[in-house]
Protein backbone atom coordinates (compact mmCIF):
# COMPACT_ATOMS: atom_id res chain seq x y z
CA UNK A 1 0.00 0.00 0.00
CA UNK A 2 1.10 3.66 -0.99
CA UNK A 3 0.61 6.61 1.21
CA UNK A 4 -3.76 6.35 2.05
CA UNK A 5 -4.01 10.29 1.81
CA UNK A 6 -2.06 10.46 -1.77
CA UNK A 7 -4.84 11.04 -4.71
CA UNK A 8 -5.27 8.54 -7.36
CA UNK A 9 -3.76 9.25 -10.24
CA UNK A 10 -6.05 11.62 -12.84
CA UNK A 11 -7.11 8.88 -15.28
CA UNK A 12 -7.39 5.96 -13.16
CA UNK A 13 -11.49 6.71 -13.52
CA UNK A 14 -13.86 5.13 -15.39
CA UNK A 15 -13.23 5.71 -19.16
CA UNK A 16 -15.31 8.06 -20.41
CA UNK A 17 -16.77 5.90 -23.29
CA UNK A 18 -19.15 8.41 -24.39
CA UNK A 19 -16.51 11.31 -25.31
CA UNK A 20 -14.02 8.90 -26.98
CA UNK A 21 -16.34 6.97 -29.74
CA UNK A 22 -17.68 10.11 -30.43
CA UNK A 23 -14.53 11.58 -30.66
CA UNK A 24 -12.97 8.49 -32.42
CA UNK A 25 -15.47 8.40 -35.54
CA UNK A 26 -15.59 12.39 -35.51
CA UNK A 27 -12.26 12.03 -36.40
CA UNK A 28 -12.86 8.74 -39.06
CA UNK A 29 -14.53 11.32 -40.45
CA UNK A 30 -18.20 10.58 -39.81
CA UNK A 31 -21.22 12.48 -38.10
CA UNK A 32 -21.52 13.00 -34.28
CA UNK A 33 -23.66 9.90 -32.46
CA UNK A 34 -26.34 10.63 -30.50
CA UNK A 35 -26.36 8.13 -27.53
CA UNK A 36 -30.11 7.11 -25.68
CA UNK A 37 -30.47 9.43 -23.05
CA UNK A 38 -33.16 9.86 -20.87
CA UNK A 39 -34.23 11.87 -17.44
CA UNK A 40 -37.30 9.67 -16.05
CA UNK A 41 -35.79 6.12 -14.97
CA UNK A 42 -38.49 3.20 -13.96
CA UNK A 43 -38.28 1.24 -11.33
CA UNK A 44 -39.97 -1.88 -9.64
CA UNK A 45 -39.58 -2.50 -6.24
CA UNK A 46 -39.30 -6.77 -5.92
CA UNK A 47 -42.05 -7.91 -4.40
CA UNK A 48 -40.31 -11.62 -3.05
CA UNK A 49 -37.11 -12.57 -1.33
CA UNK A 50 -34.47 -13.91 -4.23
CA UNK A 51 -34.27 -16.94 -2.66
CA UNK A 52 -37.88 -17.15 -3.91
CA UNK A 53 -37.61 -15.50 -7.18
CA UNK A 54 -36.46 -16.98 -10.85
CA UNK A 55 -33.91 -15.46 -12.43
CA UNK A 56 -33.83 -14.44 -16.09
CA UNK A 57 -30.61 -13.65 -17.59
CA UNK A 58 -30.17 -12.00 -20.70
CA UNK A 59 -26.55 -11.45 -22.95
CA UNK A 60 -25.50 -9.46 -26.11
CA UNK A 61 -23.26 -12.60 -26.97
CA UNK A 62 -24.06 -14.77 -30.03
CA UNK A 63 -24.29 -18.18 -30.58
CA UNK A 64 -21.21 -19.42 -32.89
CA UNK A 65 -22.19 -19.76 -36.34
CA UNK A 66 -19.92 -22.06 -38.61
CA UNK A 67 -18.91 -20.44 -41.65
CA UNK A 68 -18.44 -16.67 -40.81
CA UNK A 69 -15.18 -16.39 -40.05
CA UNK A 70 -13.08 -16.31 -36.92
CA UNK A 71 -15.07 -16.04 -33.72
CA UNK A 72 -12.19 -17.31 -31.01
CA UNK A 73 -10.74 -15.56 -28.48
CA UNK A 74 -8.84 -12.31 -29.59
CA UNK A 75 -10.60 -12.66 -32.97
CA UNK A 76 -11.30 -9.24 -34.71
CA UNK A 77 -14.11 -7.50 -34.84
CA UNK A 78 -16.28 -10.22 -36.66
CA UNK A 79 -19.63 -8.22 -38.11
CA UNK A 80 -20.59 -11.00 -39.76
CA UNK A 81 -20.62 -12.92 -36.83
CA UNK A 82 -23.53 -10.71 -35.82
CA UNK A 83 -27.24 -11.45 -34.98
CA UNK A 84 -30.48 -9.70 -35.73
CA UNK A 85 -33.25 -11.49 -34.06
CA UNK A 86 -34.14 -12.08 -30.20
CA UNK A 87 -32.94 -15.50 -29.65
CA UNK A 88 -33.89 -18.00 -26.62
CA UNK A 89 -31.61 -20.94 -25.21
CA UNK A 90 -31.68 -23.40 -22.48
CA UNK A 91 -29.90 -22.48 -19.68
CA UNK A 92 -29.20 -26.08 -18.44
CA UNK A 93 -26.25 -26.86 -20.34
CA UNK A 94 -23.89 -24.13 -21.33
CA UNK A 95 -23.97 -22.89 -24.85
CA UNK A 96 -21.34 -21.91 -27.29
CA UNK A 97 -21.70 -18.31 -27.52
CA UNK A 98 -18.97 -15.53 -28.39
CA UNK A 99 -18.04 -12.08 -28.29
CA UNK A 100 -16.19 -11.31 -31.81
CA UNK A 101 -19.04 -9.28 -33.33
CA UNK A 102 -19.00 -6.71 -30.53
CA UNK A 103 -16.27 -3.92 -29.27
CA UNK A 104 -14.73 -5.24 -26.07
CA UNK A 105 -11.23 -4.57 -25.32
CA UNK A 106 -9.43 -6.54 -27.61
CA UNK A 107 -6.27 -5.35 -26.09
CA UNK A 108 -6.66 -5.52 -22.45
CA UNK A 109 -8.39 -8.73 -22.83
CA UNK A 110 -8.82 -12.19 -24.71
CA UNK A 111 -12.20 -13.09 -24.17
CA UNK A 112 -10.99 -16.60 -23.47
CA UNK A 113 -13.47 -17.58 -20.42
CA UNK A 114 -16.88 -16.77 -21.23
CA UNK A 115 -17.75 -16.76 -17.68
CA UNK A 116 -16.42 -13.25 -17.78
CA UNK A 117 -19.33 -12.28 -20.20
CA UNK A 118 -22.06 -14.60 -19.34
CA UNK A 119 -22.74 -15.79 -15.34
CA UNK A 120 -23.99 -18.83 -16.22
CA UNK A 121 -21.99 -21.08 -14.34
CA UNK A 122 -22.12 -18.89 -11.18
CA UNK A 123 -25.64 -18.21 -11.53
CA UNK A 124 -25.91 -22.07 -11.12
CA UNK A 125 -24.03 -22.20 -8.11
CA UNK A 126 -26.47 -19.47 -6.77
CA UNK A 127 -29.42 -21.61 -6.95
CA UNK A 128 -27.52 -24.54 -5.61
CA UNK A 129 -26.29 -22.21 -2.77
CA UNK A 130 -30.05 -21.26 -1.86
CA UNK A 131 -29.12 -17.86 -3.03
CA UNK A 132 -31.80 -17.42 -5.67
CA UNK A 133 -34.76 -19.54 -6.32
CA UNK A 134 -34.19 -20.92 -10.10
CA UNK A 135 -33.11 -19.66 -13.49
CA UNK A 136 -35.78 -19.40 -16.31
CA UNK A 137 -35.46 -22.63 -18.32
CA UNK A 138 -33.74 -20.10 -21.09
CA UNK A 139 -31.55 -17.26 -21.47
CA UNK A 140 -32.10 -14.64 -24.02
CA UNK A 141 -29.88 -12.91 -26.69
CA UNK A 142 -30.24 -9.38 -27.41
CA UNK A 143 -29.48 -8.59 -30.62
CA UNK A 144 -26.47 -4.93 -30.96
CA UNK A 145 -25.80 -2.56 -32.89
CA UNK A 146 -29.62 -1.75 -33.98
CA UNK A 147 -31.28 1.35 -33.62
CA UNK A 148 -32.70 2.86 -30.67
CA UNK A 149 -35.95 2.49 -32.00
CA UNK A 150 -35.51 -1.38 -33.26
CA UNK A 151 -33.96 -2.09 -29.96
CA UNK A 152 -37.08 0.12 -27.85
CA UNK A 153 -39.78 -1.03 -30.28
CA UNK A 154 -39.29 -4.61 -31.46
CA UNK A 155 -36.32 -6.30 -29.22
CA UNK A 156 -37.06 -4.76 -26.08
CA UNK A 157 -40.82 -5.99 -25.94
CA UNK A 158 -39.95 -9.90 -27.40
CA UNK A 159 -37.73 -10.22 -24.48
CA UNK A 160 -40.15 -8.71 -22.13
CA UNK A 161 -42.87 -11.38 -24.05
CA UNK A 162 -40.34 -13.95 -22.84
CA UNK A 163 -38.95 -13.06 -19.52
CA UNK A 164 -43.13 -13.57 -18.89
CA UNK A 165 -43.65 -16.63 -20.38
CA UNK A 166 -41.23 -18.25 -18.49
CA UNK A 167 -42.70 -16.68 -15.62
CA UNK A 168 -39.11 -14.49 -14.45
CA UNK A 169 -39.58 -12.80 -11.64
CA UNK A 170 -36.08 -10.50 -11.91
CA UNK A 171 -33.90 -10.07 -14.93
CA UNK A 172 -30.27 -9.92 -15.22
CA UNK A 173 -28.77 -8.31 -17.90
CA UNK A 174 -25.10 -8.57 -19.00
CA UNK A 175 -23.42 -6.91 -22.22
CA UNK A 176 -20.43 -7.66 -23.43
CA UNK B 1 -22.86 -0.37 -28.12
CA UNK B 2 -23.78 -3.44 -25.94
CA UNK B 3 -24.05 -1.56 -22.93
CA UNK B 4 -26.58 0.98 -24.47
CA UNK B 5 -29.02 -1.99 -25.91
CA UNK B 6 -29.13 -3.98 -22.48
CA UNK B 7 -29.68 -0.55 -20.76
CA UNK B 8 -32.55 0.22 -22.90
CA UNK B 9 -33.76 -3.13 -22.86
CA UNK B 10 -33.70 -3.17 -18.80
CA UNK B 11 -35.50 0.25 -18.95
CA UNK B 12 -38.50 -1.85 -20.69
CA UNK B 13 -38.62 -4.96 -18.57
CA UNK B 14 -38.38 -3.04 -15.66
CA UNK B 15 -41.54 -0.53 -16.82
CA UNK B 16 -43.37 -3.63 -17.16
CA UNK B 17 -43.14 -4.82 -13.66
CA UNK B 18 -40.07 -7.22 -14.04
CA UNK B 19 -37.28 -5.47 -11.34
CA UNK B 20 -33.88 -5.62 -13.53
CA UNK B 21 -29.71 -5.16 -12.62
CA UNK B 22 -27.29 -4.76 -15.42
CA UNK B 23 -23.65 -5.75 -14.78
CA UNK B 24 -21.30 -3.57 -16.41
CA UNK B 25 -18.25 -1.78 -17.66
CA UNK B 26 -18.91 1.07 -19.41
CA UNK B 27 -20.42 3.49 -16.42
CA UNK B 28 -21.02 6.88 -18.60
CA UNK B 29 -22.89 4.82 -20.91
CA UNK B 30 -25.44 3.07 -18.95
CA UNK B 31 -25.77 5.88 -16.95
CA UNK B 32 -26.34 8.22 -19.37
CA UNK B 33 -29.08 6.53 -20.36
CA UNK B 34 -30.19 5.80 -17.22
CA UNK B 35 -31.45 2.44 -15.11
CA UNK B 36 -33.01 1.34 -12.48
CA UNK B 37 -30.17 -0.68 -10.69
CA UNK B 38 -26.35 -1.10 -12.46
CA UNK B 39 -23.34 -3.02 -11.01
CA UNK B 40 -20.23 -1.15 -12.40
CA UNK B 41 -17.17 -3.24 -12.43
CA UNK B 42 -14.26 -1.05 -13.83
CA UNK B 43 -12.77 -3.40 -16.11
CA UNK B 44 -11.57 -3.66 -19.99
CA UNK B 45 -15.18 -4.05 -22.23
CA UNK B 46 -15.90 -7.66 -21.78
CA UNK B 47 -15.63 -8.53 -18.33
CA UNK B 48 -19.09 -7.72 -17.26
CA UNK B 49 -19.14 -10.70 -15.14
CA UNK B 50 -15.60 -10.65 -13.80
CA UNK B 51 -12.21 -11.10 -14.06
CA UNK B 52 -11.21 -14.44 -16.72
CA UNK B 53 -10.68 -17.87 -14.97
CA UNK B 54 -11.50 -16.21 -11.61
CA UNK B 55 -14.31 -17.93 -9.96
CA UNK B 56 -13.82 -16.02 -6.55
CA UNK B 57 -14.01 -12.68 -8.72
CA UNK B 58 -17.15 -13.94 -10.71
CA UNK B 59 -18.59 -14.74 -7.56
CA UNK B 60 -18.00 -11.75 -5.86
CA UNK B 61 -19.42 -9.87 -8.99
CA UNK B 62 -22.07 -11.84 -9.29
CA UNK B 63 -23.02 -11.51 -5.36
CA UNK B 64 -22.63 -7.78 -5.32
CA UNK B 65 -25.40 -7.54 -8.57
CA UNK B 66 -27.69 -9.43 -6.72
CA UNK B 67 -27.48 -7.12 -3.40
CA UNK B 68 -27.83 -4.09 -5.97
CA UNK B 69 -31.19 -5.61 -6.97
CA UNK B 70 -32.20 -6.51 -3.82
CA UNK B 71 -31.55 -3.43 -1.59
CA UNK B 72 -31.34 -0.31 -4.50
CA UNK B 73 -33.52 2.14 -2.73
CA UNK B 74 -34.09 3.70 -5.91
CA UNK B 75 -33.67 4.04 -9.75
CA UNK B 76 -30.24 5.45 -10.85
CA UNK B 77 -29.01 3.26 -8.44
CA UNK B 78 -25.14 2.63 -8.98
CA UNK B 79 -22.53 0.66 -7.26
CA UNK B 80 -18.80 0.24 -8.37
CA UNK B 81 -17.46 -2.96 -7.65
CA UNK B 82 -14.27 -3.00 -5.44
CA UNK B 83 -12.74 -5.50 -7.51
CA UNK B 84 -9.30 -3.68 -9.69
CA UNK B 85 -8.48 -5.16 -12.84
CA UNK B 86 -4.56 -4.27 -12.13
CA UNK B 87 -2.90 -1.75 -9.48
CA UNK B 88 -1.38 0.06 -12.91
CA UNK B 89 -4.52 1.60 -14.66
CA UNK B 90 -2.67 2.63 -17.67
CA UNK B 91 -5.29 0.24 -19.73
CA UNK B 92 -7.77 3.30 -19.49
CA UNK B 93 -5.95 4.91 -21.72
CA UNK B 94 -5.91 3.23 -24.63
CA UNK B 95 -9.24 2.53 -25.47
CA UNK B 96 -9.82 5.10 -29.41
CA UNK B 97 -6.80 6.42 -27.91
CA UNK B 98 -6.75 9.10 -31.26
CA UNK B 99 -3.21 10.75 -30.45
CA UNK B 100 -1.75 7.09 -30.80
CA UNK B 101 -2.79 6.93 -34.42
CA UNK B 102 -1.10 8.19 -37.39
CA UNK B 103 -3.50 9.79 -40.71
CA UNK B 104 -2.74 6.23 -42.28
CA UNK B 105 -4.21 4.77 -39.10
CA UNK B 106 -7.43 7.02 -39.23
CA UNK B 107 -8.02 5.98 -43.25
CA UNK B 108 -7.24 2.42 -42.76
CA UNK B 109 -9.91 2.63 -39.91
CA UNK B 110 -12.40 4.02 -41.97
CA UNK B 111 -11.74 1.50 -44.53
CA UNK B 112 -12.38 -1.13 -41.85
CA UNK B 113 -15.66 0.14 -40.76
CA UNK B 114 -17.37 0.92 -44.25
CA UNK B 115 -16.85 -3.10 -44.85
CA UNK B 116 -18.40 -3.66 -40.88
CA UNK B 117 -21.20 -1.64 -42.06
CA UNK B 118 -21.59 -2.73 -45.25
CA UNK B 119 -21.78 -6.34 -43.84
CA UNK B 120 -24.58 -5.38 -41.43
CA UNK B 121 -26.67 -3.41 -44.53
CA UNK B 122 -26.53 -6.73 -46.14
CA UNK B 123 -27.71 -9.11 -43.08
CA UNK B 124 -30.03 -6.45 -41.91
CA UNK B 125 -31.91 -6.61 -44.96
CA UNK B 126 -31.38 -10.63 -44.64
CA UNK B 127 -33.08 -11.16 -41.21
Amino acid sequence: MGDPKAFAPEHDAPIPYLQRTRDYYLALGYGAYRWAHFNDVPFTPLDKPLEKSRVALITTAAPYQPGVGDQGPGAKYNAAAKFYKVYSDSTDTIPDLRISHVGYDRKHTTAEDPNTWLPLARLHEAVKAGRIGELTPRFYGSPTNRSHRVTMETDAPELLRRCRDDGADVALLVPS
Amino acid sequence: MCHQTVSLVARHIEANGIPTVLMGCAKDIVEHCGVPRFLFSDFPLGNSAGRPFDVESQGATLELALRVLETAPAGRTTVQSPQRWRDDASWKLDFSDLGKLTPEDIAERRKEFDVVKAVIKTKQTDA
